[in-house]
């Protein structure tokens, strides 16, 4: 019974089994919390795959677009303007932010985009020809860069999430087929050593009264003997004999220890 | 009389020219291209009029390739005609040249502001724009020196000289240096035309006179549609107008005063054709929707920008029925430019699988 299964190192004594049933509660509780995370978490990760999914999509139309709109581009200016808009764009106007969302405590690392106004390094680039494609175009991957940005924050999240989810699952695993498993082994062997004691000490003790019966009976018929051999040298000795001396039982006399 | 003469120094000239026009991509090769389902498929089109330039490339080139290796051939094509030339004539193919010389320049100047190396902006140069001393652009490490030793040795020396000064090459933005040079060149071309003893009173400066000036006012349109919502002024937006054209100067002073879409509809309310550009596209009811560009508003699809071209190829189309002159080589470069911007766009399309935006190009023959 004790021996199926792994169990922890403990010595079976009373003590140590309190503390294996606090431990157990303290796993099961563990156990359901840490199950609703993961499932909270899970729940999240579907609507970030699902969204994710929506982004891909919209991304391949929009980078789509976008790079229609450089080939509108270069039809209108009749050129390579590349190196230009390198040159003259200076200061980013379309930036990144990144701030954290708490999802059942995990970070999410989130990314932000927001276009800073006043900054337009090539507005005046294709002035003689093909300034507002250029500027059209610069606005069709503006929002290409911005379905990115969503994307990269999903991507990001998608990961840390899957991570965090694994390392959830396993702890959940682990705690419903380890830990639960092993504490309940434990207990139950605790609990068997314990009972296997009481019957030995149980049994002990009956041994021991039923020698301590055995040996008051011997006394006790010695004692009858004894007194029979008496009576008959008092008989022999006519009656002469001094009162023989009782075994004083309230005497100074000690009992012997009762030992269990 | 111009006929008598002309022959004799730019006979051969025009006629290589005009051997060189029936290459152009006509409506049935156009319409051919458009049903190709891979760039290979493009290239095999284009097989019978760019031959051996396309040889080269690798099997489902990129759009870029394709144009780059177009341009090559219109690149060398011009170059025999320029060492064919002699007179006037030579100097007339001269001047073709310098607008792309205004584009090489712009370059390097960018570079050298921001202090590049400008040897790798050698290869971004446009070879048509390349001139003996452009190398030497590339010595110069600072901007004064680039202006005071370097620019004074280029062809475009006079075009800087009492415009731009060496402070203005450092603080103004290069695109309004390029256009004020390009304001330059235009009106100096113009010049030379109307008053070159080989051209003047002859069918050179009748076509040419046109075609500038409308060069000119599509330059001054575009100036101005394009500068709204930037930070060109009015007065700098008003420097940048060639100084002639039809528009020129009424048109071009209330283009200067302007301030939206409608009110360069009203500016260019007196020249007929113009007008019917803006009507075209829609510009004139005061919508504003259909500013930008090709994929805008305009319910034929036609921007302002492809009723320019459409009519600039026109006029190119019409300068090869007159003979005797230079003019055809311009107007031959111009459908040239067209026909790679064209076959480009149609090979951007097919690339992207935007089928349906195909037949946007301009084809005239």
């Amino acid at each position: 019974m004790s021996g199926a299964g792994p169990r922890e190192a403990v010595f079976p004594t009373r003590q140590s089994l309190g503390l294996m049933k606090s431990k157990l509660k303290g796993a099961e509780i563990g156990h359901s919390l840490l199950k609703r995370k993961s499932e909270a978490l899970t729940k999240r990760f579907r609507d970030i795959t699902r969204r994710i999914d929506e982004a891909k999509q919209k991304m391949g139309r929009v980078m789509q677009i976008a790079a229609f709109s450089l080939a509108e581009v270069s039809y209108a200016v009749g050129g390579d303007i590349g190196y230009q808009i390198q040159e003259s764009a200076k200061q980013a106007r379309f930036r990144v932010r990144s701030k954290h969302e708490n999802v059942s405590g995990v970070f999410l690392p989130q990314f932000e985009s927001y276009t800073k106004e006043g900054v337009n390094d090539f507005g005046l680039t294709g002035l003689g020809k093909g300034g507002q494609q250029i500027q059209r175009c610069r606005e069709t991957y503006a929002r290409a860069v911005e379905t990115l940005v969503e994307l990269a924050s999903l991507q990001t999240a998608f990961l840390v999430l899957d991570e965090v989810i694994k390392v959830v699952n396993r702890r959940v695993n682990a705690i419903e087929h380890v830990i639960i498993p092993r504490t309940e082994n434990t207990i139950k062997y605790i609990n068997s050593e314990l009972d296997e004691l009481d019957r030995e000490e149980f049994y002990r003790l009956k041994k021991v009264s039923n020698k301590k019966q055995r040996d008051t009976a011997a006394a006790d018929a010695e004692i009858l003997a004894a007194r029979q051999r008496q009576a008959e040298k008092d008989k022999e000795n006519g009656g002469a004999a001094e009162e023989p001396d009782s075994v004083d039982v309230l005497g100074e006399q000690e009992d012997t220890d009762v030992i269990f | 009389m111009e006929g008598l003469f002309f022959n004799v120094n730019g006979g051969y000239v025009e006629g290589i020219v005009r051997g060189y026009r029936n290459c152009l991509l006509s409506g049935q090769n156009y319409s051919n291209l458009t049903q190709c389902e891979t760039i290979d498929d493009v290239k095999l089109q284009l097989a019978p009029a760019y031959g051996d330039f396309l040889a080269s490339l690798p099997p489902n080139p990129s759009t870029s390739a394709l144009a780059g290796r177009m341009t090559d051939k219109l690149v060398s094509e011009f170059r025999y005609l320029i060492a064919q030339a002699t007179g006037s004539t030579a100097k007339f193919l001269e001047y073709l040249t310098y607008g792309y010389m205004i584009d090489n320049i712009a370059l390097l100047i960018t570079g050298t502001l921001h202090e590049r190396d400008t040897r790798e902006l050698l290869e971004r140069c446009h070879p048509l724009g390349w001139f003996e001393t452009l190398p030497v652009l590339c010595v110069a490490t600072n901007i004064e020196e680039l202006y005071n030793s370097v620019l004074i040795e280029t062809p475009l020396a006079p075009y800087f000289k009492g415009s731009l000064s060496h402070q203005d090459l450092d603080e103004l933005n290069i695109e309004i240096v390029r256009n004020t040079l390009y304001k330059n060149y235009l009106e100096d071309f113009y010049n030379f035309i109307s008053t070159h003893p080989d051209f003047a009173g002859t069918p050179t400066q009748e076509v040419m006179t046109e075609i500038l000036q409308f060069e000119a006012d599509r330059r001054a349109i575009n100036i101005t549609l394009n500068s709204f919502g930037t930070e060109l002024s009015k007065l700098e937006r008003r420097k940048l107008y060639p100084e002639f054209g039809k528009l020129y100067p009424e048109g071009s002073l209330m283009l200067s005063r302007a301030e939206d879409v409608e009110g360069v509809a009203l500016a260019v309310s007196a020249v007929g054709d113009y007008k019917a550009f803006f009507d075209a596209v829609g510009l004139s009811q005061g919508g504003g929707g259909g500013l930008g560009g090709m994929g805008g508003g305009p319910a034929d699809g036609k921007s302002l920008e492809d009723l320019f071209y459409q009519k600039e190829m026109e006029m190119s189309k019409l300068v090869f029925t007159r003979q005797f002159t230079p003019a055809v080589v311009y107007a031959w470069m111009k459908l040239k430019e067209q026909e790679i911007r064209n076959v480009t766009w149609i090979a951007e399309c097919i690339a992207q699988n935007q089928k349906e935006r195909i037949g946007n190009f301009i084809s005239v023959f």
